[in-house]
């Protein structure tokens, strides 16, 4: 398609940190040594205000946990109100039957709930949290009880890579509809912990191409994939609105305090929501810029896949070369 | 009624910048057929609408009936409006069959 911009006045969505704040220590958070002021709910107001302004029709919480924030509610009853489409990403800890209700009655559209295990004691050692999977699974419970749809999000990660259909399995049992198999990244304490929790490119080919295979063989559930580095596969055939990372095309992430920054993975800031003009953003910022027009660099660099995925996840090249322009370091070609 | 109305599923905006553009194009006697103004989001997938399609759209809100949707395109593009209201009978029909559009 031509250039991003050149269709696009807006991303589709913003993924959202209120807070960096957390109740769990995961092995493969990018965010739990992160800092930053968070912002008043008047000020989060006028964010949604903005967002609502530019048109983005998508808005995801994430973190941090969101629901340790008390006003979530709130904000999420303002958004939805002005028309925002809102859903969360949530460890499921403080999601009881009371906390579900109170998400559908303020507007949430879904709310997706990371579980890495079918096996519990797998989960709750990967999240540092004892009981952490029988909260998460208590959580999608109490979402089908109370109608809110519920989607499910697993990293995968060297714990759970030959395990996946059991997570499926799980996700069926409790009345999701869509999983996300999350690819594994290089971030925060991803990277301090990467050696023991990340795949070899080999074993990361050997993943997509299995994992491909049951969703093509799956129709009562959703699988999806969000790594750009699977578009170098030829068993791939989705059409993505964009090609490569999504970030700084279709989605950027707010920080707590109303920095933007291209995804969350990726701490660099491009702008504040609340200082600055965001079409100037938006439009101007070189940052995005770079990134939606991506060279081909070392092995891409006369690579067939390069067109497709545009040298994979622009997180993963940046967070081990600093360099967007690097091949992702999952690329098994 | 039968009055177009756009599916709740669908999310939607329209493109303005690029709108503004397309319109340029068209004033410039360029061919803007192919060109999307508007996008609708369904399922992860995206699909657009050219700058006809993009203002049909816009007003299917359920009240508008085909006349009146071929009256205001005819209106914008200073055509009779005869000329429009097969093309807009038409389009209608085609996202209705897609689930786009249902019944108001």
């Amino acid at each position: 398609m031509a250039e991003v911009t050149e269709m696009f006045s807006a991303p589709l969505t913003f993924n959202w940190t209120l807070s960096y704040r957390c109740n769990f220590v995961c092995e493969h958070c990018y965010s739990r040594d992160e800092e930053c002021p968070e912002l008043a709910i008047q000020d989060i107001k006028r964010v949604v205000d903005i967002l609502v302004e530019q048109q983005v029709p998508f808005i995801n919480f994430g973190g941090g946990e969101p629901l340790i924030r008390k006003d979530l509610y709130e904000v999420a009853e303002y958004a939805s109100k002005r028309g925002l489409n809102v859903s969360m990403n949530t460890n499921g800890w403080l999601l009881d039957e009371v906390a579900a209700q109170r998400l559908k009655d303020v507007g949430f559209k879904s709310v997706g709930i990371s579980i890495d295990s079918s096996e519990a004691s797998v989960h709750d050692a990967f999240r540092n949290m004892p009981g952490s999977y029988e909260k998460a699974v208590r959580g999608l419970d109490a979402l089908r009880k109370v109608g809110l749809k519920s989607t499910m999000s697993s990293v995968i990660s060297r714990i759970n890579y030959q395990a996946f259909r059991e997570l499926l399995d799980l996700a069926r049992e409790h009345g999701v509809n869509q999983v996300y198999l999350h690819n594994f990244k290089c971030s925060g304490r991803g990277l301090k912990n990467r050696e023991e929790l990340d795949l070899t490119p080999a074993e990361w080919q050997a993943f997509y191409l299995e994992a491909l295979a049951v969703k093509h063989q799956t129709d009562d559930l959703t699988i999806s994939f969000d790594d750009p580095v699977i578009a170098s596969l030829p068993e791939y055939q989705e059409k993505t609105m964009v090609k490569g990372s999504s970030c700084g095309k279709l989605s950027l992430h707010l920080r707590p305090n109303g920095d933007i920054t291209p995804c969350g993975f990726i701490p660099v800031v491009v702008g504040n929501i609340l200082k600055e003009d965001f079409e100037k953003i938006w439009f101007d910022s070189p940052v995005l810029k770079a990134m939606r027009a991506k060279e081909a660099t070392g092995k891409c660099a006369g690579c067939s896949a390069f067109d497709d995925c545009q040298g994979g996840c622009t997180a993963r090249a940046f967070a081990t070369t600093g360099d967007f322009n690097q091949p992702d370091p999952h690329c098994w070609k | 009624m039968n009055n177009p109305l756009r599916s709740p599923d669908i999310v939607w905006r329209v493109e303005k910048r690029r709108q503004a553009e397309v319109l340029k194009a068209l004033e410039a006697g360029e061919d803007v057929d192919d060109s999307g103004t508007v996008i609708l989001l369904q399922s992860g997938m995206m699909h657009q609408l050219n700058l006809v399609g993009g203002l049909i759209w816009q007003q299917c809100d359920g009240q508008q009936t085909l006349a009146a949707i071929a009256a205001e395109l005819a209106r914008e593009f200073s055509v009779e409006q005869e000329e429009v209201e097969s093309d807009v009978d038409e389009f209608v029909t085609d996202l209705k069959e897609r689930g786009w559009l249902i019944n108001g």
